[in-house]
């Protein structure tokens, strides 16, 4: 089992270290050691040293891992639940009602993320809520196409009329007929969904405009890391080794998941 | 010496012995066919000697005088190039998508080493399997062509390059009734025109036994009796050819001992479904027209036809799962609205059951919840207990087990599975079922024990059925009456007998002619 799910183990392990080590560290990830400004490795309680303003890279590196998951389950949620009430009721009721939710997704689709994010940011001012906002907007998009059509192809199927002749209502034939044989697929696509909203999110955040300073994100520290890479090069290659892994480990698990139900 | 001759076949899987002991003879211009139920491992005998399944084969394989086992892989690649042809099941998967069907023939024929074939020979080549316009057709593509046209094709192509052994798997068991004797028939006339030999697969007895001149019965891998097929179907030895035997209908057996058919029940009165066409296309389909039937108490009625013909979606309207454009339906009298309007005891007067046993029931469900479904709906009344009380019955009524409750669908065989399928139909007693094709995804002696347990249903609950199938045959065995549609219209009705005897209508004929 755990040789198997080797990679989904270390997303894990990731995220609870994630979680623990601002217990165990003596240093907060916005806390500045002016004793120790822009220390080496291993120097003192400093594990990987720290940055350019003497910030404890080790919780930095944590912070950020924490922000960057916590807006991948969020947009993750949001795709699932947006995306499975969308997709399987345009599939179920069919028809005009159908043509129109699927072009409204069509038109979702069509609008240019990046500009549609930075007119919010520029027009509500930066924070992590619009991150989260403008993330979930776009991911559940996907999620409602698939859930879609294999509602359409569960809806002809000889159990679900059989349902019908039962006299079973519609509302129950697609809580406990539908959704959990559609739940395989979905998960799938969910596993699939997280690592692209980690690259969203960590593209936004170089790019200045996802969480604030002090607050940190996988994609802020492979920024700061980049612009001080002759000096420190520990400071890009730990932030953008972990979000590769991350985004790897996700990704292998996804696809294996979606192979197995399709 | 025989054209092919196995001795002593054992095909192994994985370590797993899948067949066992299997001898057998192909003469030259001669037909041997392999009846069996599915998992007899019919296929895998004949497939396995020419490597096209994950299985080896041991034992004495000689095709043409050469050991196919002892020869290294070029040379069975080549033997298998030179004298042998297979026809499959599928026509549609078994033919190159993406090639025309002159290319494929074209393919076909220079596969032995032939020179390339002038366009002349190769529209010979689809003339000599019956198909019109060959020329037009070199020119089209597999999905342009209907079913049977493919099976020509195919054909066409398994004996292009003059192969000595023709090996078919399941040739017409994916066609339309009243095609399959068509192509069984152009099988016996290539055979005998060019001398072939011909190793047939089939599981359905009714479909191979005026063709083959030797008949070799298989049950869980082993050989049960083989022997010249008329001495075989009139003097079986053993118990399961017997079985076997009974178990498919036949036109000419006694007639059965049916209920007395009461009241009339249900009236159709011009009823009509119409889809609009897909895509951007104007028009409507008229997939059922003006479409008038009765079924009284207790009376069993068969509508047949062809593939496309409509029956399937005139089942689905009066059982109240498909849409209804035109006219009425009525029960005793009432009329009946159409689907998602239908009321909880208009839906307990009908259930229906349906061909494929496994997509019937929901593969996260137990047995027990598939089976008292109806009831949660159709009996708010009921305590929980009543209702698996119930459940019970229904199963017994069946002849399942109680421990059935408790299982999931995939543990269930196919027969098993459309028993419990009929169980939810009967549960809260409705006076008509809408059987669609209810045993005719099942191996014979399967289905014929689901036609029995019909028959019981029907003379002892005196439960009406309205028999929606392509086999005449089987439909004989429980039905009163019978109507035939073609092209979404009833073309011909009247008692079971009296239309078997004296088929008037084109299509009946060709549907009584294929039974």
């Amino acid at each position: 089992m755990l040789r198997r799910h080797f990679p989904l183990a270390l997303v894990l392990l990731i995220a609870a270290l994630a979680l623990w080590l601002p217990f165990l560290l003596p240093w907060s990830y916005d806390q500045i050691d002016w004793d120790a400004v822009r220390a080496p490795a291993f120097s003192g309680s400093h594990i990987f040293g720290t940055d350019d303003i003497g910030r404890d890279r080790l919780a930095r590196l944590a912070a950020g891992t924490r922000i960057t998951l916590m807006v991948a389950m969020a947009a993750a949620l949001v795709s699932l639940v947006v995306g499975i009430a969308w997709g399987a009721t345009a599939g179920w009721i069919g028809g005009k009602v159908d043509e129109v939710m699927m072009r409204i997704v069509d038109g979702l689709y069509a609008l240019p993320f990046m500009f549609i994010v930075i007119l919010l940011m520029v027009v509500f001012g930066r924070s992590i809520l619009l991150v989260f906002v403008g993330i979930g907007l776009v991911e559940w998009l996907t999620m409602a196409r698939v859930v879609r059509g294999q509602v359409i192809a569960l809806k002809q199927r000889p159990f679900i009329l059989a349902a019908e002749a039962a006299g079973t209502p519609s509302r129950t034939i697609v809580l406990r007929h539908i959704l959990p044989n559609i739940a395989g697929v979905a998960l799938a696509y969910l596993m699939l969904t997280v690592p692209q909203v980690v690259m969203v999110e960590s593209f936004l955040s170089f790019l200045g405009l996802g969480v604030q300073e002090p607050l940190t994100s996988l994609g802020i520290l492979v920024k700061e890391g980049a612009d001080d890479m002759d000096m420190a090069p520990l400071g890009l290659l730990l932030p953008g080794g972990l979000l590769v892994l991350i985004l790897v480990c996700l990704t292998i698990e996804g696809e294996r998941l979606r192979d197995r139900f399709s | 010496m025989s054209l092919y001759d196995i001795r002593n076949l054992e095909v192994d899987i994985a370590g797993k012995r899948l067949v066992e002991d299997v001898s057998l003879t192909v003469e030259a211009g001669q037909c041997t066919a392999i009846i069996g139920a599915s998992g007899s491992g019919k296929s895998l005998t004949c497939l396995t000697p020419f490597g096209l399944t994950p299985g080896t084969a041991s034992g004495s394989i000689k095709l043409d005088g050469v050991d196919l086992r002892t020869t290294d892989a070029r040379h069975l690649r080549d033997i298998r190039r030179r004298l042998t042809g297979f026809v499959f099941q599928q026509p549609l998967t078994a033919l190159t998508p993406h090639l025309s069907v002159g290319a494929q023939l074209q393919e076909a024929t220079m596969q032995a080493g032939a020179a390339r074939p002038s366009r002349r020979e190769l529209a010979q080549k689809l003339e000599r399997v019956g198909l019109a316009r060959a020329d037009e057709r070199l020119d089209q593509f597999p999905h342009r062509l209907s079913g049977g046209e493919r099976q020509r094709v195919m054909i066409a192509a398994a004996i292009a390059h003059g192969p000595k052994l023709l090996i078919a798997d399941e040739p017409t068991s994916a066609l339309d009734a009243s095609l399959r004797a068509e192509i069984m028939d152009l099988l016996d006339e290539l055979r005998a025109e060019q001398g072939l030999g011909m190793l047939l697969v089939s599981h359905d007895l009714a479909s191979v036994e005026h063709h083959a001149d030797q008949l070799v019965v298989m049950e869980n891998g082993r050989l049960v009796e083989m022997g010249p097929t008329r001495e075989v179907v009139t003097h079986p030895a053993e118990d399961y050819t017997r079985r076997l035997i009974a178990a498919t209908p036949r036109l000419d057996e006694a007639a059965p001992k049916l209920s007395q058919p009461g009241d009339l029940l249900l009236e159709t009165v011009d009823v009509g479904v119409e889809f609009r066409r897909p895509g951007w296309r104007r028009g409507t389909i008229h997939a059922v027209a003006e479409v008038g039937l009765t079924i009284g108490q207790g009376e069993s009625l068969a509508l047949v036809g062809g593939s496309g013909s409509g029956k399937s979606t005139l089942g689905r309207a009066i059982a109240g799962i498909g849409p209804v454009t035109r006219g009425e339906i009525l029960w005793e009298g009432v009329s009946l609205p159409e689907r998602r309007r239908r009321d909880l005891d208009m839906r307990r007067l009908i259930q229906p059951v349906f061909q494929d046993p496994v997509a019937s029931l929901d593969p996260q469900w137990r047995v027990g919840e598939i089976v008292t479904e109806p009831l949660r709906n159709l009996r708010p009344d009921l305590a929980r207990a009543e209702r698996s009380e119930m459940a019970r019955q229904a199963l017994s009524a069946v002849d399942l087990a109680e421990d059935f409750l408790i299982r999931s669908p995939a543990s269930l065989s196919g027969g098993q599975a459309q028993r419990v399928a009929i169980a939810r139909a009967i549960i809260a007693s409705p006076r008509l079922l809408v059987l669609d094709e209810a045993t005719s995804a099942l191996d014979p002696l399967v289905g014929a024990e689901i036609l029995q347990l019909l028959r019981r249903l029907q003379v002892d609950n005196g439960l009406s059925m309205l028999v929606i199938t392509h086999d005449i045959a089987a439909a004989r065995r429980l039905c009163h009456r019978i109507a035939v549609m073609e092209e979404g219209r009833i073309v011909e009705s009247g008692t079971m007998q009296a239309v078997i005897d004296d088929p008037r209508h084109p299509a009946t004929q060709k549907l009584v002619a294929a039974s």
